[in-house]
């Protein structure tokens, strides 16, 4: 969950996640330390006495600053691509659920087994109760079962909007037309909130997703209870 | 209790303001290696040369190779832990799963014998 004046990543709620924030660290590690080097270097090279006005040979260090950023950026690209390629596993979903973007609403349609479907609209801040958070809540939740790899169909029915739930790893755009294909496993039973990703009028900011994962069991008797409601 | 680690996490140290040490894994042993490794590499070099700026490059040198070669190798274990950790409740759940079932994992085979 989100906290305010946040800069890093949420924790990870999918194992996807978890390998997005290693290489993250990894990335950042690097970065750091290069930007470090350079902070060093410049210090020196603008605190030294010494003064030449004359080009000079510099086979040596030419060498060295063309090698080391290539070698630099293998050690970054490796596994950068591995997490890119496990993003794109295919992992037998054992639920599939699509979601279409509306102006200013998601719906969300479980229809493997029966129909349902229903619309997950933003609890505006005057009807928040003590405890819920502003900008965040919706009325109806997307429930998922834990453990079990979910598979997302995301598509829009005005403009372009984008599904993203930063703690499970998800951003995944909503075109009108077309179907995107996206898949997570949650890891813990809990409630993981997200935003609408890409400008889609006045109230891009108040469209918010959140997805509850619980049990199996209880997913079973939730979409007992949604069927029977609706 | 939630919000007394919530804060803890937020207060953590960001050193330049973008790595959070206290909460990446293998960060502050890197970065503490790394001080002790560039302490060492500076004063061992001025005490064999006794020049104070060449040692600074040295001690700087050191702090980069150390902290580099520290992370890799606490990185490289977190990830074989990782995978092992994942073996492990894959094992787990299969054995629950399948435990009383033909599929159990743990069943030893019984060796067949004349009838």
């Amino acid at each position: 969950m989100a906290y305010p004046l946040q800069l890093g990543l949420q924790d990870a709620t999918s194992p996807l996640m978890e390998e997005l924030i290693q290489f993250h660290d990894h990335t950042l590690m690097i970065a750091l330390l290069l930007s470090t080097m350079v902070f060093y270097t410049i210090l020196t090279t603008v605190t030294t006495k010494l003064t030449n006005k004359n080009m000079l040979d510099s086979q040596g260090i030419e060498t060295i600053w063309t090698i080391a950023p290539a070698l630099i950026l293998i050690l970054i690209a490796m596994p950068s691509l591995r997490v890119l390629y496990m993003m794109d596993e295919v992992n037998n979903p054992h639920l599939t659920v699509k979601t279409i973007g509306h102006q200013w609403y998601w719906s969300y349609e479980y229809t493997d087994y029966k129909n349902l479907e229903f619309d997950s609209y933003m609890i505006p801040t005057q009807d928040l109760i003590p405890g819920q958070f502003r900008l965040l809540e919706t009325d109806h939740r997307m429930v998922v079962p834990t453990d079990s790899p979910v598979r997302m169909l995301i598509t829009a029915d005005d403009v372009i909007h984008s599904w993203a739930v930063p703690t499970l790893g998800e951003k995944m755009d909503a075109i009108p037309g077309r179907l995107n294909q996206t898949t997570f496993v949650v890891s813990h039973p809990g409630v993981f909130y997200g935003q609408c990703s890409e400008i889609c009028g006045a109230n891009h900011s108040f469209m918010p997703i959140s997805v509850e994962a619980i049990p199996l069991i209880h997913f079973e008797d939730w979409s007992t209870s949604m069927l029977a409601k609706i | 209790m939630a919000g007394e680690e919530e804060e803890r996490k937020k207060k953590g140290f960001k050193l330049l303001g973008i790595l959070d040490v206290q909460n990446t894994p293998c960060a502050r042993e890197a970065l503490l290696h790394g001080a002790g490794g560039s302490a060492v590499a500076g004063l061992l070099h001025f005490l064999v040369t006794s020049r104070v700026k060449r040692s600074f490059d040295v001690g700087f040198a050191g702090f980069m190779l150390t902290t580099l070669g520290s992370w890799f190798y606490c990185r490289l274990k977190n990830a074989k832990l990782r995978v092992q950790q994942r073996m492990v409740q894959e094992g787990i759940k299969n054995k629950i799963l399948y435990e009383g079932t033909p599929l159990d994992p743990t069943n030893k085979p019984r060796p067949s014998g004349p009838s």
